[in-house]
């Protein structure tokens, strides 16, 4: 007995110092106390200095905490018991978010900053004129290769992909909107048709690249390109920057037929404390040099089109992730077709994966 | 990752500069070693009680209640947990992380300490009575240093339950509190930093060493006779 006693006061004792040293930790970083933000993000999705510099500015306390997908923040602000005071997703879910009511109108006359964010990007389908999110960073889909593994060939469009040399070196992330938007865009059509006839045109049309399919991925797709276990890639073009720093080699390229234009932007969850607050960090982070900064860490393509000016030129007039405005007006976000439609997309999709050769 | 060039100390260094991820480590730690404790207690308790119901049904019917944690999915636990305390009005957090790994931990020891209790001979307990031992002096210098090996087992796996466990997690955390496993796999989206493989390497490093301190210690407890100790 007197062993078991002995062993389990010990664990407590270390439990103890150990409880002693995250509290000490968290009061030495500003955790406890009233005057907090807590932030709802993506992980490594921003430059921690710029979380510091808000603190010293403000007095204000951050707590950062990061999800991984968008249904899974959701279903933690939906559930109620979290009191995130700024969230981060995309675009659809923002649509999704706004309909449910789960989100917090914006007080424009509190963020005078909006005036720098890009008009190309305000006022879109997912949230008219802005009344409850703030673009934080966009990208497109498009795809990604390594002209050393095709001896030099160029691609620059979608049907490019259907030439009978990409012979299994093509991969696709699994999803339906994707894949089956660059049917639809090869063909012409608006990522968002909903036309059945035209969305059975373009499933066809995917059914014939499927010899030049090596597989239809997640998350791995990443790993696979960069140690180039296939030539080609269905990409978003955060994927796509994050893998050309890791292998040089690659490159990546919006097709000129059109793409997808996706966003991440800043909204208030309903669950909100701290409102006036987040509205501070909102405005903080719309500030054209701490954008700057950001897009320089983050990587991604900024909104803010104050910002460009201080970022390096070779960035800013890097086509393939700032593309002309000629390009621009052919990219489309994705609207909500609702969800009769939405069953017809992915029934599309399954189709298309079970043909496989 | 994709070329190697040399060795380098730069993510450890990263590491512990890292104090949010610093915090999130130690959290993790406390969460295990509290968990498996307080589940052990509890699952002793548990199991001397299944072992003692005279009756067979109820025996059986205790079983398979305590079974019922086991054989259900994780993430069907973790969602139950999430609506249940926000139902109760439980801020999401320490305590609810805590008690969703006591709750998956318990059947775990019960299963550990049980084949110790029916190993366990009627007698030594009857032998105990007979000499004038209370209640007490039977649990606490009987029942208790025979079945210790099954605590100890059970505290263990208790541990790395809780240590690495994932899916419950996942859905209890929030506010502020975070576990290892859930903010590694939030990371995923934008590729994982070489500083939680740093981390990784002294964790591993960490627990190697506590499997020696253990061997050490048992063995020097070895010569004091197996079975009932002092």
């Amino acid at each position: 007995m007197s062993r078991i006693f002995r062993f389990f006061i010990a664990i407590a004792l270390v439990s103890g110092v150990l409880l002693y040293a995250i509290s000490s930790l968290n009061s030495e970083q500003g955790y406890s106390g009233e005057n907090t933000l807590t932030i709802y993000n993506w992980g490594d999705y921003i430059d921690a200095d710029l979380i510091n510099r808000f603190e010293k500015e403000t007095g204000m306390k951050v707590i950062y905490e990061t999800f991984d997908s968008n249904e899974a923040m959701m279903t933690k602000i939906k559930q109620g018991g979290t009191h995130y005071d700024i969230a981060i997703p995309s675009e659809y879910m923002i649509d999704k978010m706004r309909k449910e009511k789960l989100l917090v109108q914006l007080d424009h006359s509190k963020l005078p900053n909006l005036k720098y964010i890009d008009k190309r990007f305000m006022d879109l389908p997912f949230d008219p004129k802005n009344h409850f999110s703030v673009p934080y960073f966009w990208g497109t889909v498009g795809i990604t290769y390594n002209p050393k593994m095709l001896n030099g060939k160029e691609i620059d469009s979608w049907s490019d992909l259907w030439d009978p040399e990409l012979k299994n070196q093509i991969l696709l992330v699994d999803g339906a909107r994707e894949v089956i938007g660059m049917g639809l865009n090869s063909l012409g059509y608006s990522l968002n048709d909903t036309d059945k006839g035209h969305l059975l045109e373009a499933k066809n049309k995917l059914d014939s690249l499927t010899p030049n399919v090596k597989a239809i991925v997640g998350d791995e797709i990443r790993l696979l390109l960069e140690n180039q276990e296939a030539a080609v890639g269905l990409v978003w073009s955060g994927v796509a920057s994050e893998i050309m720093a890791e292998n040089e080699d690659l490159e990546y390229v919006v097709p000129k037929e059109g793409s997808n234009l996706w966003f991440d932007n800043m909204v208030i969850p309903k669950t909100a404390k701290n409102v006036d607050g987040a509205h501070q960090f909102i405005n903080y982070m719309l500030d054209p040099k701490i954008a700057a900064q950001n897009t320089e860490y983050v990587s991604y393509s900024t909104p803010n089109k104050a910002a460009l000016q201080y970022l390096p030129k070779e960035m800013v007039e890097d086509e393939r992730f700032y593309p002309s405005s000629e390009l621009t007006e052919k990219l489309e976000v994705y609207e909500n077709l609702g969800k009769e439609n939405l069953a017809y997309y992915n029934e599309l999709f399954l189709q298309f994966k079970m043909h496989r050769k | 990752m994709y070329d190697f060039k040399g060795f380098t100390l730069d993510w450890y260094k990263e590491l512990f500069q890292d104090t949010r991820l610093l915090i999130i480590v130690l959290n993790t730690i406390v969460v295990a070693l509290l968990a498996a404790l307080i589940s052990t207690m509890i699952g002793v308790l548990g199991a001397l009680a299944i072992h003692m119901a005279r009756k067979r049904n109820t025996k059986n019917a205790l079983l398979s209640l305590n079974n019922v944690l086991i054989v259900s999915p994780d993430v069907i636990i973790g969602a139950s947990f999430l609506i249940l305390f926000t139902m109760a009005g439980i801020k999401l957090g320490f305590y609810s992380v805590l008690l969703s790994h006591i709750a998956f931990c318990i059947p775990i020891v019960v299963l550990m300490v049980l084949p110790k209790l029916s190993e366990m001979s009627p007698s030594l307990i009857d032998a105990a009575r007979d000499l004038g031992a209370s209640g007490w002096d039977v649990f606490s210098k009987v029942i208790i240093p025979y079945i210790s090996p099954g605590i100890f087992a059970g505290f263990f796996m208790a541990l790395t339950y809780s240590f690495d466990d994932f899916a419950v997690t996942f859905f209890v955390t929030g506010n502020g509190f975070s576990t290892l496993s859930v903010e590694i796999y939030s990371l995923a989206r934008r590729g994982i930093s070489l500083h939680i493989n740093a981390l990784s390497a002294l964790l591993f490093l960490f627990t190697m060493l506590l499997v020696v301190v253990y061997y050490f210690i048992s063995k020097r407890n070895k010569p004091n006779g197996m079975g009932v100790g002092k």
